[in-house]
């Protein structure tokens, strides 16, 4: 018998053999008494296996086994969770809550570092409750001058000034 | 609030809780597979300290990647996997720090039991489970890795020649070759400890 009827034989046995190709086998093992020995042979080898197999059992106590695996699964951080369902106005709300935060530390950190940083010497200011009034200050000279224009240009609207000046 | 019942739970419910970082429910999943871990590992590395190492070591790997898990195939069948590969990845690097024998080479090709004569007694007939255990034992210890791989994956897992080829990174042929040969080998040394006896 050369190595190809070998291997057929034993494919034939497993099973992976098409279902002519099988018949065509089983025929020929039917007439062959090597082919019939052969076939024997595998198959009380395959017989052997299937009763080994399940008598193994683990030289070990349970929490023995356990404890070891423990400690790994401790020692490395834990696996990624399953994620729940994700909505897309979570998923939104994931994305733009730390670009929110980003932005409103830049403005903070531009803020500081305004603050901190030595301006010129003069500065000009306004005060919002009273636009009718500018300050200007220059600190090299030691001066501090303050408009004030009353009534101030927006303290009335075109339609509230009067036509005419009372009399 | 009540405790929940670990040992009642199917493997899919604890897997779903492990899943969501319960170890007391992945506990349980060990307890209930560890021997057949443990086994396949035996199986392949015929070393006791080795398997436990090793089945350990895919109890670990299958926490960490419990995620990946969806469920396609059962648990079980899912950590066999992760021990198999575990332990391949073992004997290769075993292999490449001893030198090939002619007589692996030999066994590479088929040997000499591709021409002996069938076995046509039982050898194993009329033999208790335990020693019939210890014989099979004894010559699984005798075969190549790549024989016995072979052999553990196709009558234990029960995989087909392609699953095993995938599994062993070879071409189905030689899948084939390496089953035939063992199962004469193993058929040849069982008969022979029968001789012996």
């Amino acid at each position: 018998m050369n190595e190809e009827q070998q291997l057929k034989l034993q494919a034939f046995l497993d099973g992976e053999l098409p279902e002519s190709e099988a018949r065509e086998v089983a025929g020929w093992v039917a007439r062959d008494a090597e082919a019939t020995a052969l076939l024997g042979e595998l198959r009380n080898t395959r017989q052997a296996l299937a009763d080994f197999e399940p008598g193994l059992k683990l030289p070990e106590p349970r929490e023995f086994y356990w404890s070891k695996i423990e400690r790994e699964i401790q020692r490395l951080e834990p696996p990624p969770r399953v994620e729940e369902t994700i909505s897309l106005f979570t998923l939104l709300r994931r994305l733009l809550a730390p670009a929110g935060a980003v932005a409103v530390l830049a403005i903070a950190g531009l803020l500081a570092i305004n603050q901190f940083q030595p301006g010129p010497s003069m500065e000009m200011e306004v005060a919002l409750s009273d636009s009718g009034s500018f300050t200007y200050r220059d600190q090299s000279e030691g001066m501090t001058v303050v408009w004030l224009s009353y009534p101030a240009e927006n303290q009335f609207t075109d339609a509230a000034v009067p036509d005419t000046l009372p009399q | 609030m009540a405790e929940t019942d670990y040992s009642s739970a199917e493997d899919a419910a604890l897997v779903q809780m492990a899943q969501k970082g319960d170890t007391a429910a992945f506990e349980e999943l060990v307890a209930r597979h560890r021997d057949k871990i443990y086994a396949r590992a035996y199986s392949m590395m015929r070393n006791e300290e080795s398997a436990i190492d090793l089945s350990q070591e895919a109890w670990v790997k299958g926490w960490q990647r419990l995620v990946q898990f969806q469920g396609e195939s059962g648990f079980a069948t899912w950590m066999t996997r992760i021990v198999i590969n575990l332990c391949l990845d073992e004997l290769r690097k075993q292999k490449r720090h001893r030198t090939e024998s002619i007589e692996e080479l030999d066994e590479e090709s088929g040997g000499v039991e591709r021409q002996m004569p069938a076995v046509t007694v039982n050898p194993t007939e009329r033999l208790e489970r335990g020693e019939l255990r210890q014989r099979i034992d004894r010559a699984l210890g005798q075969l190549s890795y790549e024989h016995r791989t072979a052999l553990v994956l196709h009558e234990f897992e029960e995989m087909e020649y392609k699953e095993i080829a995938k599994t062993m990174g070879c071409s189905i042929g030689t899948v084939m070759s390496r089953l035939f040969y063992a199962r004469r080998k193993l058929a040849a040394l069982l008969a022979d400890l029968k001789t012996e006896k």
